[in-house]
């Protein structure tokens, strides 16, 4: 259980009583409680909780904008809306502004407990995906490129990217889809590329479209390796590739998305390769 | 390639683009391009595995991504195309594909996408795979906007 627990957010105090019983009786740590957005954001600041139940219906707001305003606050608290009423636009509404879970009223103990708990566990694997991809990636691009080319391949220190990317002259892109969906990219120049195609094919290429072609399959072996690794270690992960776009043209810039990726610059015989790989922790147990 | 498969990606443009904002929703070419195809401006790639795999690709030129970024932040003005255009077309790119995915899913294909991924740029080559590219021109308020497809 995590420590810094839940708050429940209800403007009928017996609703209050009735989900603090639930979570307490299983063990749950509930830090604080609140009837209205005022006391949601100070009993939020001060209690810092890893988890708030929303109520739809507050006095001077709603559980949309309340969740949007915890969100300023601290935009990792996951939120579970229960309300009494459920309708599709509703339901569409709460994914909108990243509620992560809906429980209609009359709140069913079973049914609320196992909804923190799913929260818990992807969590959980969240957090192993998250410390282990990028050390699997490299090690499955150093290793593809040390089989097929028969050379030495080395890597500098990871780095966050929080700024757009420039391109060398070649982009592969590779989208991930799994219970955590993500991208993975190696770019190279096209001096680079022509020069590590033919290495792999121990001759030089037909023509430029061979490289290209060679270079998707490269990355697609690359990133499909990595995703099995990880799925061996962990099953829930689900990890698939979807079919390699090979990009290449003048003043390429790729920009962050809008969840952490790490880039990796690669040294070979070939020249240099940048790998670039993130995955995104969403709003995944609305799947 | 199935042209079963892509009337969720135009159903999905019709859906999408009046809850932004937009009410005048067109039609325009359909083609089919062998190998690549090439743009110069803003490029949002969706990767798609289940049922069926592939990849989607968003293109528009830089003066329209400007105009729908505009469009989706409450028509504020956009002079330069920055963090917050960029954000705005990624999730534009997300939430089409997103819809699309429902779509299929309403006649039984099943399908997951991945996140996409925004680029930008001068004659961009595009190459999906080795398959053939199916390109559909659509227009929101005469903005073009160009949905690429490609299946293996």
């Amino acid at each position: 259980m995590k420590d810094n627990g839940i708050v429940i957010i209800d403007d009928s105090p017996f609703s209050v009583a009735i989900i603090r019983n639930i979570l307490e009786e299983e063990g749950f740590n509930v830090v604080g409680e609140a009837n209205s957005l005022e006391e949601a954001l100070e009993v939020i600041t001060k209690t810092k909780p890893y988890l708030v139940t929303m109520d739809m219906t507050l006095p001077d707001t709603d559980g949309f904008e309340c969740t949007r305003s915890i969100h300023k606050i601290d935009d990792s608290i996951r939120v579970i809306m229960i309300s009494s009423m459920m309708d599709d636009e509703i339901v569409k509404e709460s994914k909108r502004n990243k509620i992560i879970d809906f429980i209609q009223k009359p709140v069913d103990g079973d049914e609320l407990i196992a909804a923190v708990e799913k929260i818990l566990k992807a969590d959980e694997l969240y957090t192993f995906l998250d410390d282990k991809y990028n050390e699997i990636f490299i090690e499955s691009l150093l290793d593809c490129i040390g089989v097929m080319t028969k050379t030495q391949v080395n890597h500098q220190e990871a780095y966050l990217q929080t700024k757009d990317f420039n391109s060398s002259g070649i982009t592969v892109v590779i989208g991930i889809i799994g219970l955590f969906p993500g991208r993975m990219f190696i770019d190279l120049s096209k001096e680079t590329a022509g020069k590590l195609v033919a290495a792999i094919l121990s001759k030089e290429p037909k023509d430029y479209n061979e490289v290209l072609l060679g270079l998707g399959e490269l990355a697609n072996i690359i990133s499909g390796n990595a995703s099995s690794m990880l799925n061996r270690q962990n099953r829930a992960l689900g990890l698939r590739i979807a079919p390699p776009l090979i990009l290449h043209g003048d003043n390429i810039v790729i920009s962050p998305p809008d969840f952490d990726t790490i880039t990796t610059l690669i040294e070979t015989d070939f020249g240099d390769i940048t790998l670039n790989v993130g995955f995104k922790r969403g709003d995944e147990t609305w799947m | 390639m199935d042209v079963n498969n892509i009337n969720p990606f135009m159903e999905s443009f019709n859906l999408v683009m009046p809850q932004l904002g937009f009410s005048n929703i067109k039609k325009g070419n359909l083609s089919v391009k062998d190998k690549e195809i090439t743009n110069t401006g803003v490029i949002m790639l969706v990767g798609i595995v289940g049922d069926i795999k592939g990849n989607v690709a968003y293109s528009l030129d830089m003066d329209s991504a400007k105009k729908v970024a505009s469009k989706m932040m409450m028509d504020m003005p956009v002079e330069e195309f920055g963090e917050m255009e960029k954000s705005a077309l990624a999730e534009l790119s997300n939430m089409l594909t997103a819809s699309a995915v429902t779509i299929f899913s309403s006649s039984e294909v099943f399908i997951d996408i991945s996140t996409p991924t925004l680029l930008q740029g001068d004659n961009v080559s595009l190459k999906i795979g080795s398959g053939k590219i199916l390109c559909i021109q659509l227009f929101a308020d005469d903005i073009p906007i160009d949905i690429n497809i490609s299946f293996d």
